[in-house]
């Protein structure tokens, strides 16, 4: 990438940074993230007798050392999935906004009078904005990982390498959302089909036991379609919740097949977003 | 380096209902070539095509058939738009920006480093009236005509060789006009080429050397700002005119008005005013004005425009 392309891209990104400030959606995620690493710096005591680590309580649950470990373990699980599900619902609201005002008219005939390509345009917007949520995320994670580790001892990276695989499923999600601000114009079109997805694939992923209910092989055909065309987002968290807990990861397949599922859906979003008039 | 700023041959946009399949033809077949340095002006009434036209040399808009060059580059490249400065029409500047971080923000993307951006913008906001307070103000709280200024610094940002402004002084007011045509002015004597779309036709007749009228997407007048307002006339203005002599040079005048008992006549050429001129004297009638008249730009436009409505007179 030449020097000049560089410096467009660093401004989109900041750019989407001063607007997520702005919209105070960078804010808000930044203080629901800190009130819940105050919670956990408050709400769990270790005890220490004679240089050895004695008890641990969380939630007020007294525990003997020697289940720290798996204790420290199943609370991180729990942060990781409400991240996962809850931050990710909360961030897909706040994304959508940011994604379709850059399409609103007498702003988007501006920056595209700029000699930097539309594919750049809308990539460096895309990364801007998961660098936003990421960078949350990351804070979250990392900032309750220090918590953890200061506090118990208990320093396993599994919880840190779930914060990837939550920016990831973000990442994915956000390609949608670029799509449809591409298509329609509609921030509230892309908050509904992106929810949609994260309802829909949690009941697709059952899919062995949806088999035996349907009657027809067409249906089961089409269940089969939507299975593997759409993302993995229930397995996936499957996977993070194994990262947590220390245990193999059984197959990487909802990882990458999710990951084809974002990058189709990104280039279809350009592809679009070049032959559009505005 | 090319001879012209702007060409275009035979641009058309069509723009086609999907569920109707109705077709609405914005720009229909419009070849223009403008001279690198000069001052041009698209003029139109509203829905004529000529924000269209506009956003097709700045591949905001794909052309349906033809095509689009800007300093011998096809427009849909985007290197071709390296050079080229544009303030729109209903801009939207975000609104959470600084007058000063709006204009760091476009300098980038139109391929400035940091440090030249750091020299130019003070110079810029300077330049457009803005004074220091407004540097870090945020555009939420600038006015109509500030916006208008710091949009015209955005699109100057870079140097551009060629600078599109889509009505650059709706909401400015006389003073800020002036000072905004001055600019403007200045930037032609340095050899920048402007394309000018605006709907004050005083100004562009002030300002603009070429003219282009477009309505109903298609070309319907060109030429330079004399040509088209050199069709002349005579105007008499007199005192008393009785009315059977009224009604005698009624018949040979192409415009006759009276307003508080002055009868204002208009001739088409000279022999007919000296003869209107004879009949007022020989009638006693006191002459209160003799005038050779120009047409002005809109007398142009209106006559073109209605032209293109009823279609040419038989």
């Amino acid at each position: 990438m030449s020097p000049l392309l560089w410096n467009a891209t660093l401004a989109i990104i900041k750019d989407t940074f001063r607007e997520a400030f702005a919209r105070r959606i960078f804010w808000g995620f930044f203080g629901c993230c800190t009130a819940l690493l105050l919670f956990l710096l408050f709400i769990m005591r270790v005890d220490v007798v004679a240089g050895a680590l004695a008890t641990v309580s969380i939630f007020g649950n007294t525990l003997p050392s020697s289940n720290v470990q798996n204790l420290v373990q199943q609370t991180q699980s729990v942060i990781a999935g409400i991240l996962y599900y809850a931050g990710m619902a909360l961030a897909v609201f706040a994304s959508a906004g940011l994604v379709s005002s850059v399409f609103e008219p007498g702003r988007i005939e501006l920056l595209l009078s700029k000699p930097v390509s539309r594919a750049h345009l809308l990539l460096g917007r895309y990364a801007g904005n998961v660098l936003v949520v990421s960078a949350n995320i990351l804070y979250l994670v990392g900032g309750s990982w220090i918590i953890f580790g200061v506090k118990t001892g208990v320093w396993g990276l599994g919880f840190l390498l779930s914060s990837l695989c939550t920016i990831f499923i973000f990442s994915v999600l956000l390609a949608v959302i670029v799509l449809i601000g591409v298509l329609l114009d509609s921030s509230a079109v892309a908050i509904m089909v992106t929810f949609a997805i994260m309802i829909i694939t949690p009941i697709l992923a059952q899919k062995a036991t949806l088999e035996r209910l349907l009657s027809s092989e067409w249906s089961r055909d089409i269940l089969r379609l939507l299975y593997y065309a759409l993302p993995k987002i229930w397995e996936v968290r499957g996977i993070v919740q194994n990262l947590i807990m220390n245990k193999p990861v059984e197959s990487w397949m909802p990882i990458w097949s999710t990951a084809i599922f974002g990058a189709v859906i990104l280039a279809i979003g350009i592809w679009r977003f070049q032959k559009r008039t505005y | 380096m090319p001879e012209y700023a702007i060409e275009t041959e035979g641009l058309t946009k069509v723009f086609r209902n999907r569920w109707s399949g109705r077709e609405l033809r914005a720009v229909d077949d419009i070849s223009i070539r403008v001279p690198r340095g000069t001052t041009f002006g698209l003029l139109g009434p509203n829905g004529a095509g000529k924000t269209t036209f506009v956003k097709m040399l700045l591949s905001c808009a794909h052309p349906t058939s033809g095509r689009a060059r800007v300093f011998g580059r096809d427009s849909q490249e985007a290197e071709a738009r390296r050079p080229i400065g544009y303030l729109p029409e209903n801009h939207r500047f975000p609104t959470y920006m600084t007058g000063w971080g709006m204009l760091d923000f476009y300098g980038a993307l139109s391929g400035m480093d940091s440090a030249s951006r750091r020299k130019r913008i003070p110079e810029l906001l300077n330049l457009v009236g803005l004074d220091e307070g407004a540097h870090h103000l945020r555009l939420g709280k600038y006015s109509k005509g500030m916006l208008q200024r710091v949009g015209l610094a955005q699109a100057l940002i870079h140097s551009p060789r060629l600078l599109v402004l889509d009505e650059p002084s709706d909401g400015v007011d006389p003073v800020g006009r002036k000072h905004i045509r001055d600019v403007l002015q200045a930037l032609e004597q340095q050899g920048v080429t402007i394309f000018l779309n605006s709907h004050l036709l005083a100004e562009v007749e002030l300002f603009c050397r070429e003219v282009v009228i477009i309505q109903k997407g298609k070309m319907a007048l060109a030429g330079t700002v004399e040509e088209l307002t050199s069709g002349s006339g005579y105007k008499v203005e007199a005192l008393a005119v009785p009315e059977q002599l009224a009604t005698e040079l009624k018949a040979k005048a192409r415009g006759f008005t009276v307003v508080d008992g002055t009868a204002h006549l208009l001739f088409a050429n000279r022999e007919d005013a000296n003869q209107a001129v004879d009949l007022l004297r020989a009638n006693h009638c006191e002459l209160e004005a003799l005038a050779r008249t120009k047409s002005t730009l809109e007398d142009v436009f209106m006559k073109t425009v209605a032209t293109a409505v009823e279609g040419p007179a038989k």
